[in-house]
């Protein structure tokens, strides 16, 4: 089957549209009610946690759920540095992104070391217990079960509690994020992450150095889920262990599937979808997680692929990869 | 010119020697096939040149460099480039996606570059998929650049392979098996695009194949193993008239 490519006019059409839905997203907070606007902004976290993890567990295919170990690691990085060291909380963004980038390159040694497939999901899930274990038993640090608070800051002159004032900048760090990330799937680097995970082998006789492909990519997820951690911390002003347990895991992978694994266009939807979905069924008191676990049980039967495929189906612009032709 | 020289190349696993001192040469614009039965460590030798399998002892040099102890991705950089017996095409990626991972190491700009969409790496990129669309336009391969690999026949995904392969313009090639699976037509096709890379583009060429009577017709010189070992070496001619080569592989002459 061939695959409907975007046509140049459908590639300027993308590129607009790219840029159309945050810049429209500036005018969100008129329009919300300091509840909404709070989820809203709790999606934005998700769409960079499920970003970072649809890269290993999609686009490299490597069986690995240390996704929320990086989300906890940049969460408490960020606490850490704000409240302990008093480093303001954009400057803490990017740590928390270099330690979320650390854990990754752990996670990508279990599978450099040859640890791949079942065992690999199994010692990515002890890391991300062994992570919670360290949150709550290294109290000096992390202030143990009580969590960490993050300080009062400003920010513009107007309080780091303002939602509006956080949604703009969780918008700012995830519209950056998800570009970055487009770019390079859209690269060589993007072609050579696919290549290990559909021939590992064969990926090497090409003169691609398969190790490093791999190491890079948890790094650049680890990185993306470490700074949607920072926001987190910011997000919700407290940091708590029980944030980053195995429920935390099991959500961002629905998202992920939901969406559509590989898929950045997924991501977001995916992220959204079950992100604005518990606050629908508010409605049918006793049976959210009935209604939540059949709208995510019926999307995967009727689309495995998830949404994204259906958008794809319905149209090229949302093919994620393309070729950047000369101009 | 001699491009590659493979010197007492061995491999031993845990007692049993699957590749036993074989040494040949390989020259610019030559095809040397390798024959030999099921066993014979033709494969073995494949994978100790291209790295995939350390040689427990020998050489392995290209144009004089050493190419030995270097891992699989290394020796493809410095040129020797190679297929899969069983297919190492992608499937999910399309036919373009496959040949542009070919031109992976000759694609400029680093992480940052691309992460960032500076201008040097999107015009390596695009001068890469214009090499890439040339490529598949010389084997009348440009209307499925869009197809899923996956759905390719048989022969047009050895075809696509090889494309992918060469698309480096790697000196050396190791072809494991190219025929094989492939109707009478698409073998012919396959032959006459190897003879067109040795004689046209001068690249030296080492083949697995069994098909005695296409290794007669294509090959400049033959490398016949058995057991791990060379049992002879010669033009097809001379094989032909081998005494342990009719003893060992073609059966009691």
């Amino acid at each position: 089957m061939s695959q409907t490519m975007p046509s140049a006019r459908q590639r300027r059409l993308r590129t607009w549209i790219f840029w159309a839905v945050p810049v429209l997203l500036l005018l969100l907070p008129l329009a919300t009610n300091p509840y909404t606007q709070f989820i809203a902004n709790g999606m934005l976290v998700s769409v960079l946690v499920t970003l970072g993890f649809t890269l290993t567990i999609g686009n490299l295919g490597q069986l690995a759920f240390a996704n929320t170990a990086f989300f906890g690691i940049g969460a408490y990085a960020s606490a850490i540095l704000a409240a302990k060291l008093g480093v303001p909380w954009l400057l803490t963004i990017p740590l928390a992104g270099a330690f979320g980038a650390l854990g990754g390159f752990l996670a990508s040694a279990a599978a450099l070391r040859g640890i791949r497939s079942y065992y690999l999901a199994i010692i990515t899930l002890a890391f991300g217990e062994l992570m919670r274990w360290g949150y709550t038993h290294f109290s000096p640090l992390t202030g143990g079960t009580d969590g960490t608070p993050m300080p009062r800051e400003t920010l513009f002159g107007i309080s780091l509690t303002d939602d509006t004032l956080k949604f703009y900048v969780f918008l700012g760090v995830t519209v950056l994020l998800v570009k970055g990330t487009l770019n390079l799937l859209r690269s060589r680097f993007g072609r050579a992450v696919m290549a290990v995970r559909e021939n590992e082998i064969a990926t090497a006789s090409l003169a691609i150095p398969t190790s490093r492909v791999i190491l890079v990519t948890f790094m650049w997820s680890g990185f993306v889920v470490g700074c949607a951690g920072a926001l987190f911390a910011r997000h919700v002003g407290h940091v708590f262990p029980e944030s980053f347990g195995m429920l935390h895991l099991i959500a961002s992978f629905a998202m992920v599937l939901v969406g559509g694994l590989g898929s950045v266009l997924g991501s977001v939807l995916g992220a959204v979808l079950l992100t604005a979905l518990p606050e629908y069924l508010r409605a049918f008191p006793g049976m959210e997680e009935l209604f939540f676990g059949l709208i995510v049980a019926g999307v995967l039967v009727l689309m495995p692929m998830g949404l994204a495929s259906l958008l794809r189906r319905l149209s090229p612009i949302f093919v994620e990869r393309h070729y950047r032709e000369a101009p | 010119m001699t491009l590659l020289d493979v010197n007492g190349l061995s491999v031993r696993f845990s007692g049993l020697t699957a590749l036993d001192d074989v040494s040949f040469t390989l020259m610019q614009g030559n095809v040397r096939a390798v024959i030999g039965p099921n066993g014979a460590g033709k494969s073995t030798l494949f994978n100790a040149i291209s790295g995939y399998v350390t040689p427990t002892s020998g050489t392995v040099f290209l144009n004089g460099a050493e190419l030995t102890q270097l891992s699989p991705h290394e020796i493809a950089e410095q040129g020797v480039r190679r297929t899969f017996q069983n297919g190492g095409l992608f499937p999910a990626l399309t036919v373009l996606e496959n040949v542009l991972t070919g031109l992976h190491a000759q694609t400029e700009g680093s992480f940052l570059d691309i992460l960032l969409g500076r201008s040097a790496a999107l015009k390596s990129e695009a001068d890469n998929i214009h090499r890439a669309r040339e490529l598949l336009k010389l084997m009348s391969m440009e209307h499925m650049a869009d197809t899923r690999a996956g759905d390719l026949s048989g022969g047009q995904q050895r075809i696509v392979e090889i494309v992918r392969t060469v698309a480096s313009d790697p000196p050396v090639l190791l072809l494991d098996e190219p025929a094989v699976g492939l109707s009478p037509v698409a073998r012919d096709q396959m032959m006459e695009i190897i003879r067109r890379l040795a004689g046209e583009k001068g690249v030296g060429i080492l083949l697995i194949e069994h098909a005695v009577e296409l290794v007669m017709a294509a090959a400049d010189r033959i490398l016949v193993m058995a057991a791990g070992a060379r049992i002879a070496e010669g033009t097809p001619d001379e094989i032909r008239e081998d005494r342990a080569v009719l003893e060992a592989y073609l059966g009691h002459a």
